[in-house]
């Protein structure tokens, strides 16, 4: 069943607030019931019968089904990490324009990132993955000590000693786990394929939290709604490209047509493997992953894992049959069992 | 007084000494591990494990943001669920003798279904959209079907106990409390249980359908819920209807189908932990950020097999006893106090056993989560 689109507009910028009106603006007037309320209720009343029906109807405003938007093509990134030399400058730019609120800084004591996480406030996030030394303590891989000694005399990007960086985004899949699993039809997606977390109708149930199979999506005490990145939508619909793509100084994230940027993927892809960088690799680039592919997919240099991606998850909403399978059989064992415990004397 | 004293140190010492021994053979986890690794089948290598890659071991997922308030919402949810399940079946193919049954149920089921709604909208970031719930009936999503569930659910619950209250004439004796004794209640009874099963299981396929390691490997935690449901059901109706002296025909019924139910429960959670695998080592191991000594103590063994085996003794006695009770009932009196204190006892564990199983599955969802390796491996290795 596919979401409704009732509300698209441009998201609300303004965080700690965000969200919405409260609850008492967003009813009508007649609803108004304070300590002028029955005031209010005979000027209601005095009313002709055109301002009764007006009422009406802004009551079941909410429930009306809007029509979807003209779709346009649908658009995303592709974030090639052989390109990124972890600046940073994506985070901060997606925080200014969202205009995300920033918290303490925290050591995290492991590498230079400090973010360590996407989640409500950080829609960006540059991974360091910090291979300095690794070979010598016995790689996962098994990089042999032969290739260790040829390794000075390589260049920086062939060489096992190196930094793999990665700036990891909401991958706004073709088949969103947390929009299959949102109750209340705020996560919807857009005109532009892109998924995206209707702030003003999310109720913070954290069902999307559990779904979502990358860990991108997540429920914040500040506003209490599910906060993600939304492909800055506000941009797309002045036609401007989002302010991460915009900002990345060595083009290391491409916003642009999903199909496009796949045929780009599989060009740099074959570059990389013809100049011997064998261990380069899409993830999400192809139809694979979720059963429909990611909109925002990467060029890995090494396996997914590496970069706490995982291979290959299972879409979620796939469960609920052999799920609902089990349950039903086992209630249907319970209900014999008591009509014969309460039939047999 | 001296020697009072003395003998009071020694008696002190000794019972201390005791408690250290059963502290020392309880917190030896070898048979906790032994026990992990036979049900899941999994034989922990954490040398092997060190060599996967991950992120620095930070978190491959995001924490669920569920706590105390789903656990009670699951475990009073059950009651609820069972409770009416429980009274319709005694309504529809009990006896005179099971009026006690389907009245205790139906009252019950009320009563355990009253704060569900206020537990879900507390655990909401914006309580005040809750009814944002109602704007979609999505098949997909099993948290919208069951929210829907549990609305149509109450108005079974609720009008089944005001007839009952109605029958009961504990609403006075005017017209509206006549009308409402004359509704057919073993018509509603039928809807009303197939709404009470799909309450009952809809929060294990809640949970399955995540991307949660532990919930979602096995897709066996449906099964696992609805027969917990039923289960912490009969023992509590049969906990009151101990509590005031029910006929014991009524009682034989119950502890019946508690025997299934239980039997049901023991071979879903064993289906779940064995198609878990090392995913459910987050529940089962006795690691520091694992939740094996509470899962094994008061879930597995104090909340299921130990009733279980309760049970079964008891129903053979309880035949025994029945045989025996035409020969003579000068026993009688002494042999029924005993029982009626083991099905107290019983009915106790099985209730605190449902509780852990909730919160012990929730916890430990949460250390899954956490744990990045598991979550790769399961998003890697075959399904």
């Amino acid at each position: 069943m596919p979401a409704s689109v009732t509300s698209v507009g441009r998201p609300t910028a303004n965080f700690p607030k965000a969200s919405g009106l409260p609850l008492r603006q967003m009813l009508p007037p007649l609803w108004h019931v304070g300590n002028k309320g029955e005031k209010i209720m005979a000027v209601e009343a005095a009313r002709p019968l055109p301002g009764v029906l007006k009422q009406l109807r802004t009551l079941l405003e909410p429930l009306r089904k809007e029509e979807p938007l003209p779709p346009q093509t649908a658009v995303g990134f592709f974030t090639d990490t052989s390109l990124c030399i972890g600046c940073k400058a994506c985070e901060i730019a997606c925080k200014q324009w969202n205009q995300l609120p920033a918290r303490e800084p925290v050591w995290a004591g492991t590498s230079y990132d400090n973010t360590r996480e996407l989640n409500a406030i950080n829609w960006r996030h540059v991974l360091f993955i910090e291979r300095i030394g690794r070979h010598e303590e016995g790689d996962h891989d098994g990089r042999g000590a032969e290739e260790t000694a040829a390794a000075p005399t390589e260049l920086p990007f062939f060489n096992p000693d190196r930094w793999l960086m990665l700036s990891d985004v909401c991958k706004h899949c073709a088949n969103a786990p947390c929009l299959e699993a949102c109750p209340t039809g705020a996560i919807i997606r857009t005109e532009f394929d892109t998924v995206y977390v209707q702030q003003d109708v999310c109720n913070g149930c954290g069902y999307c939290v559990v779904a979502c199979p990358f860990g991108v999506i997540a429920r914040d005490a500040l506003g209490g709604t599910a906060r993600k990145c939304t492909l800055c939508y506000d941009r797309l619909k002045d036609g401007l490209e989002p302010a991460c793509a915009k900002v990345c100084p060595t083009d290391s994230i491409v916003f642009g047509p999903v199909d496009q940027l796949r045929q780009q993927a599989q060009a740099r892809l074959a570059q990389l493997h013809e100049r011997g960088l064998r261990e380069a690799r899409l993830y999400g680039a192809d139809d694979t992953i979720l059963e429909g592919g990611l909109h925002a997919f990467f060029l890995l240099l090494d396996e997914p894992a590496v970069y706490n991606l995982p291979e290959d998850p299972s879409r979620p909403s796939k469960h609920v049959l052999p799920a609902s399978f089990w349950t039903a059989l086992m209630a249907l064992v319970l209900g014999l069992f008591g009509i014969f415990s309460f039939r047999r004397r | 007084m001296r020697l009072e004293r003395h003998s009071f140190s020694t008696w002190l010492a000794t019972g201390q000494a005791l408690a250290q021994r059963l502290g020392q053979i309880s917190s030896g986890n070898g048979w906790m591990e032994r026990l992990a690794a036979l049900s899941t089948g999994y034989h922990p290598d954490p040398e092997r494990e060190q060599q996967e890659p991950t992120y620095y071991d930070y978190p491959a997922l995001k924490e669920p943001v569920w706590r105390w308030e789903i656990v009670w919402y699951f475990f009073l949810g059950g009651l609820a669920a069972g409770c009416y399940f429980i009274a319709s079946l005694a309504a529809l193919f009990g006896n005179a003798e099971d009026r006690a049954t389907r009245r205790t149920g139906y009252y019950l089921s009320l009563l355990a279904l009253l704060p569900c709604p206020l537990l879900l909208i507390k655990d909401l970031g914006r309580p005040e959209r809750f009814l944002n719930m109602l704007r979609m009936f999505k098949v997909r999503s099993p948290m919208s079907m069951g929210v829907w569930c549990l609305v149509s659910f109450s108005f079974f619950s609720g009008l089944s106990a005001l007839i009952q209250a109605a029958r009961d004439q504990w609403l006075g004796r005017w017209w509206g409390a006549r009308w409402l004794a004359r509704l057919p209640q073993r018509l509603l009874a039928l809807p009303g249980m197939v709404l009470a099963l799909f309450l009952g299981g809809y929060t294990g396929v809640l949970l399955a359908t995540t991307s949660i390691p532990l919930w979602s490997r096995s897709k066996m935690l449906g099964a696992v819920f609805i027969s917990s449901a039923i289960s912490t059901s009969s023992a509590l109706i049969a906990l009151v209807l101990r509590l005031s002296a029910a006929p014991a025909a009524a009682l034989h019924k119950l502890e019946r189908l508690e025997w299934g139910a239980l039997l049901s429960e023991l071979l879903a959670l064993l289906a779940f932990l064995r198609g878990s695998g090392r995913a459910a080592r987050a529940l089962v191991g006795s690691g520091p950020a694992e939740h094996g000594p509470r899962f094994w103590r008061l879930v597995a063994i104090g909340g299921l097999l130990l009733p279980w085996l309760l049970q079964t003794r008891l129903l053979l006695t309880r035949r025994a006893h029945g045989e025996a009770a035409t020969a003579g009932a000068a026993t009688q009196q002494s042999e029924r106090s005993r029982v009626r204190f083991g099905g107290l006892l019983l009915s106790l564990l099985v209730l605190i056993g449902g509780y852990f199983l909730r919160r012990t599955i929730i916890e430990a969802g949460h250390s899954s989560s956490r744990d990045a390796r598991t979550t790769l491996w399961h998003a890697r290795a075959a399904r």
